[in-house]
């Protein structure tokens, strides 16, 4: 049994009174320690979450908690590094530093976050408002680990990033955050940069919780059936295509499979993609510690959604053959 | 880095503000410069008025009473020379109202930098009271200085001025009102900015906030000018009172957006 880190319960955000719903019924858990990616199209509603994790932002329905209270209570532990990478133009790198050192008293560890910078070839008195859109990455990054955070929120952190820094950068967080136990989250469209960096997966779309849960378990969880078109009976089906008379579905079993199905296990791309073209597919929710593969949809709502997903497979079956 | 102000190696602090006040004044440190040099150059125009022209004004004062026709150009200039100071002095307070609405507030909330603060170890409550107190303290110090200077000046050679105290800026630059028009601007502009969340249009909306309080004021003043202190203290009061309702509704609507 491990600590919570974040823990939502029916979370949401409208924006306006009566504007749209950014987040709805947001429902997941995350141990500490754990290094979870957010993926998800635009405006899934990865933004609004780590902005209300992060205590900025203030929940129009449910909770949020933050190593069991409330945001504003834990700003002290847990770092926000936003989407555009917010700083302060008029300050130099070191100034920026020397604010982190300011504002985190107690905490800031200024031989974390220096040599972060320097990592990039940048100087000191060099001012923000001359930086490229990646040396400010870099220096927002700095900021984040020198205030030694015990939670990292980091909204698509890697975008500006050239490859090279990208690699480096990715390495001194992943190796950061793995000797300080330290619970890193992080969002992002791109989903073959998280593959190798994270063991949980939250994946969003349209406001909701589509995938969460450990990421192996996710996964195992999922096969990719191969082969004549035909029934995938009792099996939830999360995307099927047909080409010519060969069928390829990605498919949470129900039971055994029949044996004129080739099978795989799916890549956390493929695991992406199926669900997000298919917007129905009922959502799964995998607590790690079940300790099985187990799946635990977590109310009827899903299981209603499993049977119209499944008619709507084989009504487009239909229409195929 | 040599720039850091206490590295865990030697552990000696660099004396000097620290936490939020350190970053109020480094961030608007530009400001504060601006401010003061302006502090600085309207008493040095009272001073050099008074002690550098005086005289002349007087001895062509003096020669009126011998010659007609007589020249008055020294007390010309030297009743310009205070009248533009009262009036940069009384009407400051329309560029405290664009500064707070938009370079202390209305940019950090426009271009997310409070995403920066309000993320490190303080609350958002404690970076709206510096924000508010630093920048207050600035003011109150500039503004009294300037006060007490004009108060020198209008009173050093009484014989040659033109202008009396029911003037709309000597009313104001004689008194505690021109402080508390100040701060009326700064809360003023907090609240416009927090409530607008974009810099023009609360650098814009807290300057004609500010400028429609004055004319209100400049109204009711004309009905009741036999006495100055009366007046003068009754506006200070209101301004006062405007001044705190403006900071409070500013926490308020800080309070309902953030946790």
């Amino acid at each position: 049994m491990t600590d919570t880190a974040i823990e939502a319960a029916g979370l949401g955000r409208q924006f306006g009174r009566r504007g749209k719903w950014a987040l709805f019924d947001c429902t997941f858990q995350l141990p500490a320690g754990s290094v979870c990616a957010i993926a998800g199209p635009n405006g899934a509603g990865k933004s609004t979450l780590l902005a209300l994790v992060a205590g900025l932002l203030v929940p129009t329905e449910g909770e949020v908690t933050v190593f069991g209270t409330n945001p504003g209570a834990a700003r002290e532990r847990l770092a926000f590094v936003a989407q555009d990478k917010p700083l302060y133009p008029q300050l130099t790198i070191a100034e920026t530093l020397r604010l982190g050192h300011e504002l985190n008293p107690g905490r800031w560890n200024a031989a974390v976050a220096e040599p972060i910078v320097a990592g990039g070839g940048l100087d000191p008195h060099a001012r923000i408002r001359n930086l490229s859109g990646g040396q400010r990455t870099r220096v927002a990054l700095a900021l984040a680990l020198g205030k030694r955070p015990e939670l990292l929120l980091l909204d698509e952190p890697m975008a500006d990033l050239d490859p090279l820094a990208r690699h480096q950068l990715m390495g001194v967080l992943m190796a950061d955050a793995a000797e300080n136990g330290t619970t890193v989250v992080m969002s992002s469209h791109v989903v073959a940069e998280l593959e190798d960096a994270c063991d949980h997966l939250l994946l969003m779309g349209g406001g909701r919780v589509r995938l969460a849960g450990p990421l192996d378990d996710l996964l195992a969880a999922h096969v990719l059936v191969t082969g004549r078109a035909g029934d995938l009976g009792p099996h939830t089906v999360v995307e099927s295509r047909t080409t010519g008379r060969q069928l390829t579905a990605l498919i949470r079993p129900n039971g055994p499979l029949d044996a004129e199905w080739q099978t795989s296990e799916p890549t956390l791309e493929e695991l992406v993609i199926a669900h997000l073209r298919s917007p129905a597919a009922p959502e799964l929710t995998l607590t790690g510690e079940t300790g099985t593969d187990a799946d635990t949809d977590t109310d009827s709502d899903s299981d209603s959604d499993d049977t119209h997903t499944d008619e709507t497979d084989a009504d487009a079956e239909e229409a195929a053959k | 880095m040599t720039a850091l102000p206490a590295s865990p190696a030697t552990g000696r602090p660099v004396p000097g503000p620290r936490g939020l006040t350190w970053t109020v004044l480094r961030l608007h440190r530009t400001a504060l410069i601006v401010w003061g040099a302006f502090v600085a150059l309207m008493i040095a125009v009272l001073v050099w008025n008074e002690v550098g022209t005086a005289d002349a004004a007087l001895r062509e004062l003096d020669g009126c009473l011998r010659h007609s026709p007589c020249t008055i150009h020294a007390v010309i200039i030297y009743n310009e020379r205070i009248g533009l100071v009262g009036t940069a002095v009384c009407y400051s307070f329309l560029a405290v109202a664009a500064f707070s609405g938009g370079a202390l507030f209305g940019r950090e909330l426009e271009y997310g930098t409070v995403r920066l603060a309000w993320t490190q170890s303080v609350t958002p409550g404690r970076w709206l009271a510096a924000k508010l107190a630093v920048p207050a303290l600035a003011l109150a110090v500039g503004g009294t200085a300037l006060v007490l200077a004009f108060r020198w000046a209008w009173s050093a050679h009484p014989e040659l001025l033109d202008s009396d105290w029911t003037s709309d800026h000597v009313f104001v630059a004689r008194g505690p009102a021109m402080v508390a028009y100040s701060l009326c601007a700064l809360a003023v502009g907090a609240v416009t900015a927090l409530a607008l969340r974009r810099t023009l249009p609360a650098l814009g909306v807290s300057v004609a906030v500010m400028a429609l309080v004055n004319q209100v004021m400049e109204y009711y003043r004309q009905e009741d000018l036999v006495k100055y202190w009366t007046p003068h203290l009754a506006e200070t009061g209101i301004l006062l009172a405007l001044a705190a309702t403006a900071a409070l509704a500013a926490f308020a609507l800080l309070h309902g957006r953030t946790d």
